[in-house]
């Protein structure tokens, strides 16, 4: 009569396999949310292109994003200022279309944050601008996009990162930021 | 071993998935919530997102013309705060004020032109456009002028003042009506007629109670909602604490303990309505005593003579010493102020109660020096609006007219006398005589809900218009009211409405209004005062005046009116005061109790109810909110076998109502009293149907000599029944239950 412990063994065994393969599921699942679910670029309520005012019209930010360069945020423009042009332009244009339709309803058109900072930092648009930097330094080449995607993480450690590089005055103070 | 049992396989792949979900979830749980970032649709041309822009204006929910800063972001105003450049509030601002923005942006505004389509008061109404509301009145209007009826217009709005009165004035008087009058529930008309018999001029005066060491308030709550209750709360402060060791001392006379009465040295009752009776016991004590020794004394002694001590501690039911001591303290502790107000000036004696407070300042000297009343000089242009405050005989006459067919149309602007008038005075009964009752108002309410046509008004924080504040502050000053957000409905200002209706009907009207906005008519008028009036810088422009003049949001002159000295009053005026006892409607063993309506600071005289910021506020003495109450003495609750919370049923000969009893030690035991400002039938989703309107149930009892509705001069019954209800209130418990919170030694006297 021999004695194994092999069936005792395998009591353990099994539900440690079977973690692990929890494990790496949660693992495998989490990142397809991450890359696949992003957030990073949401589908907006009107296919807006970037790329078609800013590369091909040649558009200048600051033309829509006024106060850029002025106040903390950026701004987006009024639904007046894209009438301004689109009542005579691609008007037939299914997206067009439905700005128009916003525009008769005196409804503003419910954009979808891409880029946003929790409300415990003070961010402003102005010295940003003002120091030089360009838009595509955070924002990425929006020139180029049909969808706006963040390519920045905007996380306290890409703010340091960079506040660092450059040499910003009491740019690593938390007084900076956080006020 | 090596091979997986089919039922090991399915467990990995369970473990799999549900990892796999997991981890999904997880993902989604470390996002943040989908932000939207909505644009303006039209953005204001001049707003700098994130940036706050101040825009000073005034005031407007009381009559006081505080001056305020309000706060916009992105075109919207965001809070409201005190201009600090405006003598009259210096950058204090009360709940009232605060809750300006809780009106601007109330979703119960009106929000287009309305036209009543089905029975007068089923609330049927069906949206129009201005145009075709503007036709309609403008069409109307012009009928019965070419008709010669003009006269046959009226026009009912509340306490307005400066140049947007001036344009009412203008608009009838060139129909051809003078049938222009105001209705504001809360003017003090008895006060204003005591100033004309005793300083010759229908004005309030500048009391200076900053300087004053001793003021003596016959009800007048000036902390709370006496006239211009955020001036004097400063100045009591000053008073108080702004002189060094120096400290004034307030005595308060009243017959339910006030705001201001809490916060007195010392709170004294009286019967209700005998305030002049005690005032005149006063002045007899200071002519006996040698208080006063003008050359007319002899008249003096002879007026106060029927007014010893001991004749009035018996009408009056305070003590001869108290009499004796108060009169002494008014004389030494110069300069002193006796003023009036509050219930003094809702008894049938009220003229003559507050002629004889008058006569206290008249006889201790305190007229016309820093500490006592200081006269104000001529306002930069005139305030006619207390010619035009109709009083409820003169309400009475309106009513009349309405009955009897003469009022073809009816505008009505900011007063609400179906909420404000007592049932008594018919006014809905009237309107059945009066084809047209047009309303211009910002909200629904009771007046409105009756009306034919409806013209939504801007509120105050969207329209031009410009203000002399009244109590003025003792040097000339006139304020300017701007928009300081786009109309957030479908409204219009009064002003242009009115300037509108003018063009519309054409005639003379047109010349005597030339303008089509009321921005251009108010520059063209104050151009008079940069004209006629000190210039800031001779060198500048008016435009430059003008700029000024909107971003300080005041004007004022730096000018004090030369001491006028009350030598002498004729002695036929010294002859003629006389306080009589106050007469009450209903027999006192069927009706025991004075039932004491008062103004709150949340609702004043119910115009505040739509405002969720005051229903929410708790009343200052009681911390009541959202409801009526009836505050009855402990004692009085003690016999009656009541307490806090049993409904009662209160019954006066002109109606009752049903409330909650709330049992307020600082009551006399033989008064109850009650707020105002709640039981509106309309008026909104915050007023509606919440309380009750102490007004409904008041017997149309007026003064004896100027016929202002005596609303403190009411007796009630109150039968306690099944019913009881829990008061919503913020306090626990009134008393320290031996907590000794206040502590055994702490408390000096």
């Amino acid at each position: 009569m021999s004695i194994s412990v092999r069936d005792a063994l395998g009591t353990f065994k099994k539900p440690a396999v079977i973690s692990i393969i929890g494990l790496i599921g949660f693992i495998i699942g989490y990142v397809i949310d991450v890359t696949v679910f992003s957030d990073a670029s949401p589908v907006q309520p009107i296919n807006f292109s970037h790329r078609m005012h800013v590369s091909k019209n040649s558009i200048p930010c600051l033309h829509c994003h006024v106060y850029a360069d002025k106040t903390p945020s950026a701004g987006v423009p009024g639904v007046s200022k894209c009438m301004g042009c689109h009542k005579v332009i691609a008007t037939e244009h299914p997206e067009i279309q439905k700005l128009a339709t916003y525009w008769e309803k005196r409804e503003p058109i419910p954009w979808i944050k891409v880029h946003d900072v929790p409300d415990f930092v003070y961010f402003t648009h102005k010295r940003h601008v003002l120091a030089g930097l360009a838009c595509q330094e955070c924002h990425g080449p929006v020139e180029n996009m049909d969808r706006v995607t963040r390519v920045s993480s905007l996380k306290m450690p890409w703010c340091v990162d960079c506040h660092t590089k450059k040499q910003v005055e009491n740019g690593r103070d938390c007084w900076t930021c956080h006020k | 071993m090596n091979k997986i049992s089919r039922r090991d396989f399915l467990k990995f792949i369970g473990a799999g998935s549900i990892g796999a979900g997991a981890g999904l979830l997880y993902g989604k749980s470390t996002k943040k919530t989908v932000e939207l970032l909505l644009p303006q649709v039209i953005p204001p041309e001049d707003y700098s997102p994130g940036i706050a822009t101040w825009y000073n204006t005034i005031c407007q929910q009381c009559g006081a013309g505080c001056g305020i800063s309000v706060r916009t972001r992105e075109g919207r105003a965001k809070k409201i705060e005190g201009n600090s450049n405006h003598p009259v509030n210096q950058g204090r601002l009360c709940a009232m004020g605060q809750a300006g923005l809780n009106a601007l942006y109330n979703p119960d505004r009106i929000k287009s032109p309305l036209k009543r389509t089905g029975e007068r008061g089923n609330n049927s109404f069906t949206e129009i456009s201005w145009d075709e509301a503007l036709t309609t009145l403008g069409s109307r209007l012009g009928n019965l002028k070419i008709q010669k009826h003009g006269d046959s217009v009226y026009l009912l709005t509340g306490g307005v003042r400066g140049h947007i009165d001036k344009l009412f004035a203008t608009f009838m008087e060139a129909m051809g009506s003078d049938n222009y009058f105001h209705y504001d529930f809360t003017h003090p008309f008895a006060l204003y007629e005591a100033n004309r018999i005793i300083f010759g001029e229908e004005i309030i005066p500048y009391y200076d109670i900053n300087n004053a060491n001793y003021v003596l308030s016959f009800g007048a709550d000036y902390l709370g909602t006496w006239i211009s209750p955020v001036h004097y709360s400063l100045a009591y402060g000053h008073l108080r604490q702004g002189r060094g060791n120096q400290r004034g001392k307030c005595v308060q006379i009243e017959p339910r303990m006030s705001l201001t009465g809490a916060n007195a040295d010392e709170w004294i009752t009286c019967l209700p309505g005998t305030e002049g009776l005690l005032a005149m016991g006063l002045a007899h004590v200071i002519m006996n005593d040698g208080g006063y020794t003008g050359s007319d004394q002899n008249e003096w002694m002879q007026a106060v003579t029927p007014y010893s001590p001991s004749v009035v501690s018996r009408q009056t039911g305070v003590e001869v010493r108290d009499i004796t001591r108060l009169a002494h303290e008014f004389m030494k502790h110069q300069p002193g102020l006796a003023i009036g107000g509050g219930h003094t000036e809702g008894n049938t004696n009220a003229v003559a109660s507050l002629t004889a407070i008058n006569a206290l300042n008249y006889l201790s000297g305190n007229l016309g020096k820093p500490g006592g009343i200081i006269f104000n000089p001529e306002p930069a242009f005139p305030n006619m609006s207390i010619k035009r405050q109709a009083n409820y005989t003169q309400m009475l006459e309106l009513i009349t007219a309405m009955t009897n067919k003469g009022v073809d149309i009816l505008l009505v602007h900011n007063t609400n006398p179906v909420f404000n008038l007592p049932p008594a005075a018919k006014f809905i009964e009237a309107l059945h005589g009066v084809p047209l009752l047009v309303s211009l108002s910002s909200f629904m309410d009771e007046t409105t809900a009756l009306a034919d046509l409806v013209l939504p008004t801007h509120t105050y924080l969207e329209a031009w218009g410009d203000d002399i504040p009244e109590p003025g502050v003792g040097f000339p000053i006139a304020s300017i009211s701007q928009p300081v957000v786009k109309p957030v409905y479908n409204t219009q200002s009064i002003g242009d409405i009115i300037l509108a209706l003018a063009h519309q009907i054409g005639g003379e009207l047109p010349v005597a209004l030339p303008w089509t906005q009321t921005e251009d008519y108010l520059k063209d008028s104050w151009k008079k005062i940069y004209q006629e009036r000190t210039p800031v810088d001779a060198t500048a422009g008016f435009d430059d005046f003008w700029k000024a003049a909107l971003m300080s949001g005041v004007w004022g002159e730096n000018k004090t009116r030369p001491l006028i000295k009350f030598d002498r009053l004729s002695n036929n005026q010294i002859q003629k005061i006389h306080v009589s006892q106050p007469s009450f409607a209903g027999d006192e063993k069927d009706y025991p109790f004075v039932l004491l309506p008062y103004l709150t600071q949340t609702f004043y005289d119910g115009r505040g109810a739509n405002l969720p910021w005051l229903q929410e506020l708790p009343d200052p003495m009681t911390s009541i909110v959202y409801s009526s109450w009836v505050e009855l003495n402990p004692k009085t609750a003690n016999r009656l076998g009541i307490s806090e919370g049993d409904v009662l049923e209160v019954q006066s000969i002109a109606g009752t109502i049903r409330a909650p009893a709330f049992l307020y030690p600082a009551i006399r035991p033989d008064v109850i009293a009650m707020p105002i400002g709640q039981g509106h039938s309309h008026y909104g989703r915050y007023a509606q149907n919440r309380g009750v309107n102490p007004m409904t149930i008041l017997a149309p009892e007026v003064d004896d000599t100027n016929g202002a509705l005596a609303w403190s001069a009411t007796r009630v019954r109150i039968t306690k029944t099944e019913e009881r209800i829990r008061i919503i209130k913020t306090d626990g418990v009134t008393r320290t239950l031996g907590r000794q919170i206040l502590g055994n030694n702490s408390v000096h006297t």
